[in-house]
């Protein structure tokens, strides 16, 4: 069965949103995407959110996920991943054949988080992973043992910042766009070497929301986009006996998409990847992992990735997923690819994990 | 059957102990009950294709994300991996997610694992629930699981005229079926006699109304009906799936009929072809957290708002196993206990279990064709509800699962967390939540002294909190607002005996919260607070009642600014029309964000893997684990293989290794702290690994300013001669 988007929404992304509380930064989202979709909330079947306890600051989080999607009563539950785990999680359920559209929604308020480290340092291991120190200190390890074993060197990962951070100057919806040189990026201040302060995206606020229906069903979208192939997948959550020099969720997750998609060299097949990038040297090892080279950078974040939009937590693949939606109608605006006719979009999880989600996306006209 | 897709077996079940303190990590009780039921399907972890995971708050296990905390213990290394959640409707949440998984045709196999360890929470897991109410409208009010019980149950009570002595009824059916099962944490004979006379916590609502608090793990396997069939004798198959969410603004819900509850028991009638409920179901699981609830889900389970037939069955013993509409038993999470997520998946395995026939003690005397098992959770908003049912009612067959012992179980009950190494910690949770513009202007009230709604031009409803936009209409924005009076009608009611966190009250001392309609606001729209001025015995269900508000200059714009409400006297004026008002015009000075906290703090047991390395590095000494399916001696010490899913004996087991071995394989220079403070001097995180094992050891290492660093350096583990965890494991540059 052929699932489609029907619709995408965006709010977002803000340094900082005062003024919009977090209902009303998704209902804003999810009227775009209703709109989008041509239909109206009620006329959808059920919703899958993706969120985290303690970056929404509630315990479940989920109960508060109905009523600014206008979906009350409806069929709903909530994962943990980033936006691209929801999008495979509600194709899945549209392939049951007992729902025909579905919404999927992220959000992001970090400007309202004020211990935003206290609470990543909390994720890890309470045994043996809570070093009592910034936990950005996997980046460092993870980007150490990455230039060890490829031949990427520290320029290289400077250059995904100086790179995505100047892409994100023709994107309306980016704030995070500046002119940068290496020099700026290596020699900026370390926090976890050799993981530099602009090696990490900051964060930002944002919500996204997109339409899925049964590509029978979506009669009403205006310029449906096909998704062909989703996958996912986690590496070891054990970081003692994980390879840091890999993304294996990556790999696996690639595959799986790659191959529901019937793609055979998708590095050629693809004319755009998005790639997550919440740490500049994660980029270099996603791209290796999903199976293309350093000579495609030209076609990887055109929208500026993380780096230029920021770390929206569980949305920050959706707004790589609204772009690529946008790209593959012909809509990105400034940062417009031309003739791209199929894209991969991945997600990572973040730190400490090495859960990664792929959704290979494309037009369908 | 009108099942589109691929059916969808139950082929396999496994579970831990139910206990009020494990010593086992929370992986280690999921890689438990994930070995057993591959165990049981007769599968290995490589024939599982994926795996999903329910579990509840990250505020009990407290670690953030848990569920990526989690993916080891659950066998989804290198594996397709989500984790769901919907409150305490997780654990039957859980069979859904995995039956989309398998029904959608992606995947031809998928292991569910449900988990949850309360116990780490300090002093008690109650203290989760405070941030399960709205941050910035309701949370000030300290309000606590226990209270929205008291209320819904007082409302429960006064709508279907039960008295608590007739409650009381279910929990001496849940803990006597709890008996016969061999994961039970609180299993005994008790007497109706002996519910009313355990302490009262909170009106109407007792101690041995309640399910305990528990630490356990539960696991099934799910494959398509090909694989099933080639694998099990019995498979039972996934009829129907429903679930539902209501809106968050549980104030205004229909407290006594769980309308959410009916509407995915009705999503999964219809697609498993049932009809008549009571008469096409054979055995019933409701969520049973409280004795009430078992009933106030069995009426909507029967799709029965009158609540006769459920009154009926229970005042005839037909829900005891040998009659004619067994409910809850293996025992319920009464009996058993209340992990919650691993509760609901336990009562599906339990469906399981006794449609195939292999419930042995607890096999109820009629013969099962069909089950239905069912969670609720969240702010009394979400019912997950699952059919399974077989060909045809299975003979009773001697199984592992027919005549397993408590013994035959993993899970290793505490005294007291700090009776094995442990970690104590606290994480510094602090938020400022965006008012916004509805927000804003209802905040803005209470500082003036007023209780104000917005009206949704659709609708019509006058609603209170104000918000922006209409969530029954389509999103539709609500751009009237009003100031309302400050008077309502009580709808329900608490007499509670304890705080936010379970502590009780001082002696004497009752707070008595209530939910109450607001005068003008759409009928029974209002909002939650406390009584006073008033005896507790002398509350009731529609009394009339005035806010009592802070003087002014105290007054900050929260839902406390009124001090409580008291009785409206019988000769005061009431006018309740609501007065139009200019909402707050949002700009710099406005446009404010409300404080807030989540106040949990932990012990964690350092688990079965953690304690061996721990009482080792006191001594100086270092320890792997081997492991016969890697060949492998595993650091840090483990018990469970994540690549094998097999268990582990991290004593047992043990392999010396040479502490004085280690070699730096990667390393960080940091220079910030947990907090993203600066440091004073820069810190350095070392990974390490030991020549003869597979693995390393995290760390931090001990230097002096000027020392050079590298990769490939050796190191040596310092003895810490204390406690555990990982802020106490110390590296030295070998000489
Ligand atoms: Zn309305
Ligand atoms: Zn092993």
């Amino acid at each position: 069965m052929e699932v489609v988007v029907m619709g995408i929404g965006f709010c977002g992304s803000f340094p900082a949103s005062g003024g919009l509380s977090y209902r009303e930064l998704i209902a804003r989202a999810a009227s775009m995407a209703y709109e989008d979709a041509g239909l109206a909330a009620s006329e959808i079947d059920g919703a899958v959110s993706v969120e985290e306890d303690f970056n929404s600051g509630y315990s479940i989080a989920d109960e508060y996920v109905p009523d600014q999607i206008g979906m009350a009563r409806k069929p709903i539950y909530t994962i943990c991943g980033d936006f691209l785990h929801g999008i495979a999680s509600a194709v899945m359920q549209i392939r049951t054949g007992q729902f025909k559209t579905l919404v999927v929604e992220a959000y992001s308020k970090a400007s309202n988080v004020l211990t935003k480290d206290e609470v990543l340092h909390f994720a890890y291991d309470p045994a043996f992973g809570r070093l009592g120190v910034t936990p950005h200190y996997l980046a460092g390890i993870e980007m150490q043992h990455f230039l060890g074993s490829s031949a990427y060197s520290p320029a290289d990962v400077a250059e995904v910042v100086v790179a995505n951070r100047s892409a994100a100057i023709g994107n309306a919806l980016a704030p995070y766009g500046a002119r940068l040189g290496l020099s700026d990026v290596l020699g900026a201040r370390p926090v976890a070497t050799p993981v530099t302060e602009l090696m990490i995206a900051r964060p930002a606020d944002a919500a996204v929301v997109a339409v899925l229906g049964a590509a029978d069903a979506a009669t009403n979208a205006r310029r449906p986009v096909r998704i062909a192939g989703t996958g996912w997948a986690s590496g070891n959550s054990i970081i003692e006996h994980r390879n840091h020099a890999y993304s294996s969720g990556s790999m696996i997750a690639a595959r799986m998409a790659y191959s529901e998609a019937g793609l055979k060299s998708p590095a050629e097949e693809c004319g755009v990847f998005y790639v997550s990038d919440i740490y500049a040297h994660r980029q270099l090892m996603h791209i290796e992992a999903l199976g293309i080279t350093k000579d495609a950078l030209p076609f990887v974040n055109p929208d500026g990735g993380a780096l230029g939009s920021g770390d929206m937590y569980e949305a920050t693949g959706g707004a790589r997923f609204f772009d690529a939606v946008k790209m593959l109608r012909g809509e990105a605006g400034a940062h417009q690819l031309e003739g791209v006719a199929r894209a991969a979009v991945h997600g990572w999880r973040g730190l400490p994990t090495d859960s990664c989600a792929v959704a290979v996306l494309e037009a369908t006209e | 059957m009108s099942i589109k897709g691929n059916r969808v077996a139950v082929i396999g079940a496994g579970m831990t102990r139910f206990v009020r303190r494990a010593e086992e990590a929370p992986g280690e009780l999921a890689a438990r009950a994930a070995q057993m039921a591959l165990d049981d399907a007769g599968l290995t972890i490589d024939d599982i294709d994926a795996v999903c995971l329910g579990t509840a708050p990250d505020a009990f296990d407290g670690v953030h994300m848990k569920g990526e905390h989690l993916i080891a213990g659950a066998g989804a290394t290198h594996k397709p991996y989500l984790r769901h959640y919907v409150g305490g409707g997780t654990g039957v949440m859980s069979p859904i997610h995995g039956w989309m998984h398998v029904a959608s045709g992606k995947f031809k196999t998928c292991l569910v694992v449900a988990e949850e360890k309360m116990s780490p929470c300090n002093p008690h897991p109650a203290g989760a629930f405070l941030t399960i109410f709205d941050h910035t409208t309701e949370q000030a009010l300290e309000l606590t699981l226990i209270h929205i019980f008291g209320i819904e149950m007082s409302r429960f009570m006064h709508v279907y005229g039960y008295t608590e002595e007739e409650i009381a009824l279910v929990s001496v059916l849940c803990k006597k079926n709890a008996l016969d099962h061999p994961a039970a944490q609180i299993a005994q004979k008790i007497t109706v006699k002996d519910v009313m006379n355990s302490p009262l916590l909170s009106w109407p609502v007792k101690r041995l109304d309640i399910s305990p608090t528990s630490d356990a793990a539960v696991a099934i396997v799910l494959t398509n009906e090909h694989i099933a069939r080639t694998h099990c004798k019995a498979p039972v198959f996934i009829e129907g799936v429903g679930f539902r969410l209501d809106t968050a603004y549980w104030c205004t819900r229909d407290l006594g009929f769980p309308n959410y509850v009916a509407m995915a028991a009705r999503d999964a009638y219809e697609m498993a072809g049932i009809s008549r409920p009571a008469d096409q179901i054979d055995i019933f699981e409701p969520y049973d957290p409280f004795d009430y609830k078992a009933l106030h889900h069995m009426n909507a389970l029967l799709l029965d708002k009158t609540g006769r037939r459920t009154k009926e069955l229970l005042f005839s013993g037909a829900l005891e196993r040998d009659g004619s509409h067994p409910m809850c038993p293996s025992g319920g999470a009464l009996g058993v206990g209340n992990p919650i997520a691993a509760t609901g998946l336990m009562k599906i395995a339990e469906l399981y279990f006794q449609i195939s026939g292999q419930a042995g003690k607890r096999q109820v005397k009629k013969d099962v064709h069909r089950g239905v098992a069912q969670a609720w959770g969240d702010l009394m908003q979400v019912g997950t509800v699952v059919v399974m049912g077989s060909e045809g009612a299975m003979p009773r067959r001697k199984t592992f699962w027919s005549e397993a012992k408590p013994e035959d179980l993993a899970g290793t009950a505490l005294k007291d967390v700090k009776d094995v190494p442990h970690i104590e910690y606290t994480p510094d949770l602090r938020y400022a939540w965006d008012n916004g513009y509805a927000l804003t202007t209802y905040l803005d009230g209470f500082k003036n002294g007023k209780i104000r709604g917005s009206r949704c031009g659709s609708c019509g409803r006058l609603m209170i909190p104000a918000r922006a936009f209409c969530e029954i209409c389509n999103l539709r924005p609500v751009t009237e607002y009003y100031d309302l009076a400050d008077t309502g009608t009580v709808q329900t009611f608490t007499l509670s005996h304890v705080n936010w966190d379970s502590s009780p009250l001082p002696k004497g001392q009752v707070k008595i919260i209530a939910v109450i309609a607001i005068d003008g606001a759409t009928p029974e729209m209002g909002l939650c607070h406390v009584l006073s001025e008033i005896a507790p015995k002398d509350v009731t269900w529609g009394m009339r009642v005035k806010a009592v508000w802070k003087p002014q200059a105290e007054r900050t714009g929260t839902v406390t600014d009124i001090r409580y409400f008291r009785p409206l006297g019988k000769n005061e004026k009431v006018d309740a029309t609501p007065a139009p008002i200019k909402p707050v015009e949002l700009d710099a000075a406005t446009a404010k964000a409300y404080p807030g906290r989540i106040p949990m703090s932990y012990v964690y047991t350092a688990g079965l893997g953690g304690s061996k390395f721990f009482t080792d590095l006191a001594k100086g000494k270092l320890s792997g684990t081997h492991c016969p399916h890697c060949d492998a001696v595993h650091i840090p010490p483990a018990a469970f293989c994540e690549y094998g899913m097999i268990a582990l004996d991290p004593k047992g087991g043990a392999r010396a290794l040479e502490p004085r071995s280690g070699v730096i394989a990667a390393f960080s220079i940091v220079h910030e702290d947990r907090a993203g403070h600066l440091l004073d001097e820069p810190q350095v995180v070392v990974q390490v690994a030991f020549p003869g094992a597979v693995g390393s050891v995290f760390g931090r290492l001990q230097t002096k300013t000027g020392d050079t660093i590298e990769v490939g350096m050796k190191v040596e583990l310092v003895r810490s001669g204390k406690a555990a965890g990982p802020e106490h494991v110390w590296f030295k540059v070998r000489k």
